[in-house]
């Protein structure tokens, strides 16, 4: 490609001649460094290795159209092995040796808290794609997903009302850990403030990667029998677990319509390999399904599409969740703010941050403000299809404001 | 049996104990770049004083397989209770500089530290906690174990059942010692920042000198009458029980000296790396501390220093460097020790043959028809 | 938002409501109102159903073809609905009007209504009333009375007459005959009433006994004291049968989560149990029947799509053989080596486990596999009470069941298993009469390799199938084996079936981790007391 090449040569140029002004000593190089923190082997790999893809390809993206501050991206992957130290250690040797501008990477809370001090003693920047559990505000963390209150109350708030199913009794299913821990608690705050009485939920919790729910679907039968209004399952269960239960709870004949299920961590890659004719209406809630509409998604799948083919990347080529996306849009949100700040160091790129806006494949525009590092995103609800997808059920109508500590906690 | 100390790891133990105090030495001054231009970033510090923490658990491991022929699949329990204690005690100094509750009593509805914790508000205590309880969970362990007599494999897979039901006991968030996230968000040690330079070269040569001490006293305790009854257990038990000895209680203090040894280092690893949770007690590290011991080169405490210091850096080197390959080598470095080298690579410096097919017949039920019938 | 109620929708529906309040039972079905309720969403859907449902029984074979075309239609958003709240479909370029299937042209703004989980329920309920008066198998109309008896009060009784006099299959009229009765449940007769309890009570779910209940608390339904009587005898009777089925369920959880355990541990109780081999690749081999398993559904699908259902048993003898040679491959390298130095052999299969677990994941990816289930092994049945038997724990359970046998015959009863015995009782005796130890020990190993391939065929459709999934099972195998007594494979069954017992009895009260934990304590527990095992071979080993 002659073309693009003599583009970023120029680019190239043409940033060499500003370099004095805009480019500290420290960054002398002709690329920049920044670190994916995904495990490809694992629990998680299955989730997080596509993270490291799709990393890649917003770098590509970017390098393409001449690369941020006419440096070149340079993405530096590591295997964390679903081990939660593990990033730790990963993360303090990318910050510290490698010199990396910016993180990406954790999918689960514990994770990312456990990358939190590494990012905090160095003064790094870690873009975390998953929505979480909120209660967090760090200076070097960037949260481009949702807290609770902009994504699971209004998904708890549609199924208890009319148009939905007048939930009236919950289930609530979750992994033992952080997030399904917090929610959960937010949850039941706010139930009780809104006057339902605690005989009206039940709690379980599961390890990482239970997968005989035999009994667990059992108890939630039996739960569902014991009247009192429509019961529903709030399913924090994360990782291949879902799937695992969703497995079951078909096969003991249960309908979505009797008993639906609202999945918080469910993602279409979840569906992989499942029957999904009879889950059919089962619900989600995210920040993006693959489903939504709008050219940028199109581009984005086809752009995705044609990675996978390119890279070779043992993913789904037609398949793109959430967290994908999420990390696609930190990428760029990182090069759009070290334009603006004219820098790599991290206090600049941060403080660049406020009332940075970038229009993403979910057809929103993003948002952020000074007032923390949450990003603003649009709410989808999504419900399960039979061909393996989420279609969407409903979806907001701008993007909320983010709210980082839960009234309800 | 020739003697314990024979003249292979005695030349093994020099050079050792030589680099050690090299060490021990180099890490304040390149630590704390004492000399303009010559230094080591604090990863690269924090890294030595991890190696030299799994080095003190290999030998700990040690000091029952290759002192007493007890394979312990379940040291990474000690390891991880030493670890823990000392996360409470950091916490405790965290949540007094901070009046920040850690947030796993937080989500889990609890206002404060439970009533258990206040002896973690001390540090001399939390030293004390730290050697005290891992010992008596050994003990109590031991004893039962030891008195039914559960011996060579059964005890193996005992203690690696042990650690599991530990790892999913500690998993659960009601069990309150963080759960899966387990215990974080640390702020000084002994004064000092955690993840700061001098923290970092503090606990570097903490760990360093802990290794010399365990090496070079571990070698002398083996050298006494102690160390030698230790190797006739090894050897055959149930004929040295037949002589009139006791071996329940030599045993006994083997294994609770070997448990504090593992809780020690974990206590000191804990603060290296900033974070304790129930990974530690996955059975699959466990099984890695014997892997060290097992290419160093049991019995004499040298191999399993050695062991653990090669293998540690080549993980930390290769699952930067080329993730995927990282597992290939490691199991087929455990094969060609296994089947090529069986004392690991103390076999290179010393092929007495005689000697080594005595040491590995004795950790066999089955071997002493071998023996006899040979 | 789609089902945002217009304006004009509504109060078209609300003027309908108003003429159409009491509708006379032989009325044909109002198709626009329907179709208009359809379009509108929300309470305009239920609004729908009822007039469909009270219409139906004065529906004309033609309204029942229209009200079948417009249903279906919704369901699968094909009914296209426009601003002011009239219905389309959509017939080549042009359209219909769903209301009176005129040729009209599609309005521009007709979008297809996503139906809601609410529509849902709806939907599912109009499609049920549809069933039962359209000619349809009579499967689907068992199925639509078990819809319809939830929604017992919104079916007019009329429509239930209508279905009988249509029927002409005995069950579906037996069927139909006690949806009948039951709909009596609120009849204002006390006889009425009171069969419809009777009937109600035959239904030994708990589902009947909450509505029992709150029949029961409900002071006006229970005044007459024949028919609280009634209730209580029903409660009574129908508590009885929820507390078996309970029993049940707890019994049948125990055997297929036994089973499961038992699978693991069987080439262990081989491989360990009687050869004393410490193989902690065990999981691996199982990882390996599994992702066998994978590869022959694969070739099925690639060769004979048609066969695909029947792939789970030709996997059976491929996952067999592939795993026993992969076993005799490992034996014949590594463990032959080792035989005298059983903790070497422990790193050594520790090693060798890593390995597999690397090529794998390099060979298929970290992902987990997709596995078709056959219709066979999907869904179950409803036994007593919440009692529900799900086929595929039940396959799991018969799968264990002739592992045991098949293995037990081989050991007890072919000359191959006396040698396996003599051999690793004794093996220099066996060496003396002739027997070549080495070919055994070979053989044995890839019999027990091959037992764990099965487990993996067996757990394949239950658990999830990624390159680490052998680190679930190995400390339970090995337990299973140790509790059970070493080399003794009744213990082994006997173990594994109580520890799937005790795990799954103590599941609903202390959550699934603290009952592993405590299964796990309670086996070390056991093995200090009695560290031979539950039963111990007597001799010499």
């Amino acid at each position: 490609m002659p073309l693009i090449k003599r583009r970023s040569l120029l680019a190239g140029a043409a940033a060499a001649l500003a370099a004095p002004a805009i480019v500290r000593p420290a960054w002398a190089a002709d690329t920049v460094k920044v670190g994916c923190l995904f495990s490809s082997s694992g629990t998680m790999a299955n989730l997080e290795g596509r993270l490291n893809y799709i990393t890649q390809m917003a770098a590509d993206e970017i390098n393409a159209s001449g690369g941020v501050l006419g440096r070149q991206i340079e993405v530096v992957t590591t295997n964390p092995n679903s081990d939660w130290p593990t990033y730790a250690q990963l993360g303090r040797q990318l910050l510290q040796e490698q010199k990396v501008a910016a993180l990406f990477g954790c999918w689960t809370s514990v994770a990312r808290k456990s990358v939190l001090p590494v990012v905090e003693q160095n003064d790094g920047l870690l873009f975390y794609p998953l929505h979480f559990e909120g209660d967090e505000n760090s200076k070097n963390i960037v949260y481009l997903n949702s807290p609770p209150a902009s994504s699971v109350l209004p998904a708890v708030d549609y199924l208890m009302s009319g148009d939905g199913v007048s939930a009236k009794r919950f289930f609530m299913l979750g992994t033992d850990y952080v997030w399904p821990r917090t929610i959960n608690k937010i949850l039941k705050g706010y139930w009780k403030s809104k006057g339902i009485p605690e005989s009206a939920w039940q709690e379980q919790y599961v390890p990482f990667g239970f997968s005989n729910f035999q009994s667990m679907v059992n108890q939630i039968r039996s739960f569902a029998s014991q009247g009192g209004g429509q019961p529903i399952v709030v399913l924090t269960v994360v990782g291949s677990s879902i799937a695992d239960f969703l497995r079951e709870y078909s096969n003991q004949g249960i309908q979505p319509t009797d008993l639906p299920v609202l999945g918080l961590d469910m993602v279409e890659a979840d569906l992989e390999g499942l029957n999904t004719a009879s889950l059919v209406g089962n619900l989600n809630c995210w920040a993006y399904l693959q489903n939504a509409p709008g050219p940028r998604n199109q581009k984005f799948l086809a752009d995705w599409a044609a990675y996978v083919q390119k890279s070779g990347a043992p993913y789904s080529p037609h398949v793109a969740i959430d967290p994908m996306v999420s990390t696609y849009d930190g990428v760029h949100i990182w090069a759009n703010a070290a334009k603006k700040a004219g820098s790599f160091d991290v206090p600049e790129v941060r403080a660049a941050f406020a009332g940075l806006q970038f229009p993403d494949p979910s057809g929103y525009t993003l948002k952020m403000t000074a007032a923390n590092n949450y990003v603003s995103r649009g709410v989808f609800i999504g419900s399960i299809n039979a061909n393996q997808g989420f279609d969407v059920l409903w979806q907001s109508k701008g993007t909320p404001t983010p709210v980082p500590y839960s009234p309800y906690g | 049996m020739s003697g314990l100390l024979n003249a292979g790891r005695d030349r093994a133990a020099r050079p050792v104990t030589g680099l050690l105090l090299l060490v021990l030495v180099l890490a304040p001054v390149l630590g704390l770049h004492a000399i303009p231009g010559l230094g080591l970033s604090i990863y690269g510090i924090n890294l030595v004083g991890q190696v030299m923490c799994f080095a003190l658990l290999a030998m700990a491991l040690d000091l029952m397989w290759g002192g007493a022929g007890v394979l312990s699949l379940g040291h990474g329990l000690f390891f991880a209770f030493g670890g823990y204690l000392a996360a409470m005690h950091l916490l405790k100094t965290a949540y007094a500089q901070t009046h920040v509750l850690p947030d796993f009593l937080q989500f889990m509805g609890q206002g404060a530290f439970p009533g258990f914790w206040w002896p973690f508000g001390s540090a001399s205590l939390s030293v004390l906690a730290i050697i005290l309880l891992p010992g008596l969970l050994a003990f109590v362990f031991g004893y039962v174990s030891f008195r039914s007599r559960v011996n060579g494999v059964y005890f193996s897979i005992i203690t690696q059942a042990l650690t599991y039901t530990a790892m999913l006991l500690m998993f659960r968030n009601e069990t309150g010692f963080g759960g899966n996230n387990g215990m974080t968000g640390f702020n000084t040690i002994a004064g000092l920042p955690i993840g700061g330079t001098k923290a970092a070269v503090l606990l570097t040569m903490l760990s360093t000198a802990a290794v010399l001490v365990v090496l070079v006293g571990g070698r002398a305790m083996l050298a006494t009458r102690f160390g030698r009854m230790l190797t006739a257990i090894r050897d055959d038990e149930a004929r040295l029980r037949f002589l009139g000895y006791d071996t329940l209680w030599l045993k006994l203090a083997a294994w609770c000296l070997s448990a504090v040894i593992a809780a020690v280092a974990g206590a000191l690893y804990v603060p290296q790396v900033g974070i304790i949770n129930p990974t530690l007690l996955d059975p699959s590290l466990s099984i890695e501390v014997a892997v060290w011991v097992a290419v160093g080169g049991r019995g004499g405490l040298c191999g399993a220093v050695i062991g653990a210091v090669l293998v540690n850096t080549l993980k930390f080197w290769m699952s930067a460097a080329a993730p995927t390959v990282w597992p290939f080598v490691l199991a087929l470095l455990v094969l060609l020790v296994v089947l090529v080298l069986p004392n690991g690579l103390m076999d290179l410096s010393n092929r007495s043959r005689a000697w080594m097919a005595d040491l590995t017949k004795s950790d066999a039920p089955g071997a002493k028809n071998a023996r006899r019938l040979s | 938002m789609r089902f945002g109620l217009k304006t004009g929708a509504a109060l078209v529906a609300a003027l309908i409501c108003l003429v159409l309040g009491p509708v006379r039972a032989e009325a044909a079905p109002d198709r626009a109102a329907i179709v208009n309720g359809l379009c509108q969403g929300g309470p305009g859907l239920s609004q729908a159903a009822d007039q469909l449902l009270t219409g139906l029984p004065g529906a004309t074979p033609d309204d029942l073809a229209w009200a079948n075309r417009v249903v279906g239609a919704f369901a699968h958003r094909q009914l296209l609905c426009s601003g002011d709240g009239r219905g389309y479909l959509a017939s080549g370029a042009a359209g219909l009007d769903a209301a009176t299937l005129a040729p009209v042209a599609l309005p521009a703004d007709a979008t297809a209504p996503f139906p809601s989980l609410r529509a849902r329920i709806v939907l599912e309920r109009m499609e049920a009333a549809l069933a039962l008066v359209s000619p349809v198998a009579p499967s689907a109309t068992l199925a639509a009375i078990g819809t319809l008896q939830q929604h017992n009060d919104s079916v007019p009784p009329a429509l239930v007459s209508m279905a009988i006099a249509r029927s002409h299959d005995a069950q579906v009229t037996k069927a139909l005959r006690r949806f009948g009765v039951l709909q009596g449940l609120h009849a204002p007769d006390t006889a009425q009433r009171i069969a419809a309890i009777h009937d109600l009570s035959r239904d030994t779910t708990s589902d009947a006994l909450g509505q029992l209940r709150s029949l029961r608390t409900d002071p006006g339904y229970a005044a007459d004291p024949a028919v609280a009587a009634a209730l209580d005898q029903g409660i009574a009777h129908v508590q009885t049968w929820v507390h078996v089925g309970n029993v049940l369920a707890l019994l049948y959880n125990g055997l297929s989560a036994g089973s499961i355990l038992f699978m693991s541990a069987i080439g262990l109780a081989v491989i360990f149990g009687l050869m004393g081999v410490i193989n902690l690749a065990q999981g691996e081999l199982i990882m390996i029947g599994a992702y066998t398993a994978y590869c022959v559904q694969q070739v099925v699908r690639a060769v004979a799509p048609a066969y695909i259902s029947l792939y789970p048993i030709l996997a059976i003898p491929v996952v067999f053989l592939v795993t026993a040679a992969i076993g005799i491959i490992i034996e014949a390298t590594v463990i032959r080596h080792l035989y005298r130095r059983p903790l070497m052999t422990l790193l050594a299969t520790w090693g060798i486990s890593l390995l597999l677990i690397n090529l794998v994941r390099v060979g298929f990816g970290p992902q987990n596999l997709e596995f078709i289930t056959p219709s066979y092994l999907t869904g179950g049945v409803s036994v007593v009470g919440d009692f529900f038997v799900t086929w595929n724990h039940l396959a799991a359970i018969i799968f264990a069941v002739l592992a045991f046998l098949g293995t037990l015959a081989l050991l007890r009863l072919t000359s191959l298993g006396l040698f396996i015995r003599g051999v690793t009782q004794n093996r220099d005796m066996a060496g003396c009469i002739g027997v070549s130890a080495r070919r055994i020990d070979m053989l044995a190993f890839g019999f027990g390799a091959g037992l764990a391939g099965l487990a993996g065929l067996a757990v394949a459709p239950i658990y999830n199938v990624n390159p680490s999934m052998g680190a679930d099972f190995i400390i339970d195998s090995f337990m299973v084996v140790v509790l059970g007594g070493v080399g003794s494979l009744v213990g082994t069954a006997i173990a594994a079936f109580g520890i799937g017992l005790v795990n799954v009895g103590i599941e609903p009260f202390y959550g699934a981790v603290a009952a592993k934990v405590i299964a796990l304590l309670l086996i070390i527990a056991i093995i200090q007391w009695r560290p031979e095992g539950l039963i111990a071979i007597k001799g010499r080993r």
